[in-house]
């Protein structure tokens, strides 16, 4: 399967638009990440300190998840997980009894009011936050 | 981990153990409590809240990067009774203990909690339904029988809230079985906690993360 380019698509703001085309629905299989230089959105203005600079984020699905077209997303470091889950449920177009879980080390669901810059400086590496993201069907 | 297929009590006490070590390291105030003459146990931590809540909502905004506190850690009020007190003109303090155990009948741990003010009155469940996270709250109201119902809890033999195990073992499996391909262990009680906790208002500190991953 075709990879998205290099640059990072900017995570809209809340009032999100679908218009990402068929959703991939396919077992997840293991290719190996292209290496990256850091990505750069095309677009955004240079931060005055680092409180602006958005955080490139990259989601991966675990288990029959469905995939992302787009992977790679700059995110400003105010998002919270919650607001992260909101705009993959929706571009996923997961129906409402779907829960969504994100996890940070693939095992680890930070809260969700956790920021994603908080995330980053805990859990980034190579200039990215790597978080997984799971779809189930209810989560108690 | 002992058991490969299913989460059995051994490496309920296992996870928890190593769970334990770590907020003992990080005093987030987690203890193990055994049944006399048994080898029955389970985990507990009591926690106290200011209302508003708004006030203690805003975990990780400011956060030491060395230990990834959550903000909340610093407000969190001692655990000593006596240096409690309920301030005046309107804020209330909420003591909150939450339980973990083990269910055989579903092999899976189970979250009890309860909640009451300073003066011991116990929070109904309407009380707590208001206090539970937004984002929980739409799903929740659909099917709120389903997932938190009032229960004696099985070793002190009083009531508490409990969210209910069955459909733990759904959202655990993708995360085992991924942590199983990448060859990595993981730390069964601190991931479920990390997804469970929440609902009811316990969020631990993104440390346990790092210690989940860095065991064995």
């Amino acid at each position: 399967m075709a990879e998205e380019p290099e640059s990072a698509l900017q995570l809209p703001p809340s009032s999100t638009t679908d218009g990402e085309g068929p959703t991939e629905v396919s077992p997840e299989t293991a290719t190996p990440e292209p290496p990256s230089s850091a990505a750069v959105s095309p677009g955004t203005e240079e931060p005055a300190g680092d409180t602006k600079k958005k955080i490139d984020v990259l989601l991966k699905a675990v288990g029959d998840t469905p995939i992302m077209k787009t992977k790679k997303w700059a995110v400003e470091r105010t998002r919270t997980i919650q607001g992260l889950i909101d705009f993959i449920k929706k571009f996923l177009k997961l129906v409402a009894s779907e829960q969504l879980f994100i996890y940070v080390n693939q095992s680890f669901a930070p809260s969700p009011d956790q920021e994603v810059g908080t995330l980053y400086e805990c859990f980034g590496s190579d200039g990215k936050l790597v978080l997984h993201y799971c779809k189930s069907q209810a989560w108690g | 981990m002992e058991e490969d297929e299913f989460f059995g009590e051994k490496t309920f006490q296992h996870c928890c153990a190593e769970f334990i070590r770590h907020s003992q390291q990080i005093g987030d105030g987690w203890e193990w409590r055994t049944l006399k003459d048994s080898s029955e146990g389970y985990m507990c931590k009591t926690h106290f809240q200011i209302k508003p809540e708004t006030l203690m909502s805003h975990s990780g905004a400011s956060a030491c990067v060395q230990t990834c506190l959550p903000i909340e850690e610093a407000l969190e009020l001692p655990l000593d009774d006596s240096e409690v007190t309920e301030t005046t003109t309107g804020s209330q303090v909420i003591k909150y203990e939450y339980h973990v155990l083990y269910s055989c009948s579903y092999q899976v741990p189970v979250l009890y909690f309860r909640a009451s003010f300073l003066d011991g009155r116990p929070l109904a469940l309407k009380d707590i339904w208001e206090r539970i996270h937004e984002c929980y709250k739409t799903r929740l109201l659909q099917e709120p029988w389903d997932t938190i119902t009032q229960q004696e809890h099985p070793i002190l033999g009083q009531p508490f809230f409990v969210l209910h195990p069955c459909k733990t073992d759904e959202f655990m499996t993708p995360v085992l079985k991924n942590s199983q391909k990448i060859n990595r262990s993981v730390n069964y009680i601190t991931s479920w906690l990390s997804v469970v906790g929440p609902v009811v208002g316990l969020n631990l500190p993104l440390s346990y993360a790092r210690a989940a991953s860095e065991d064995e």
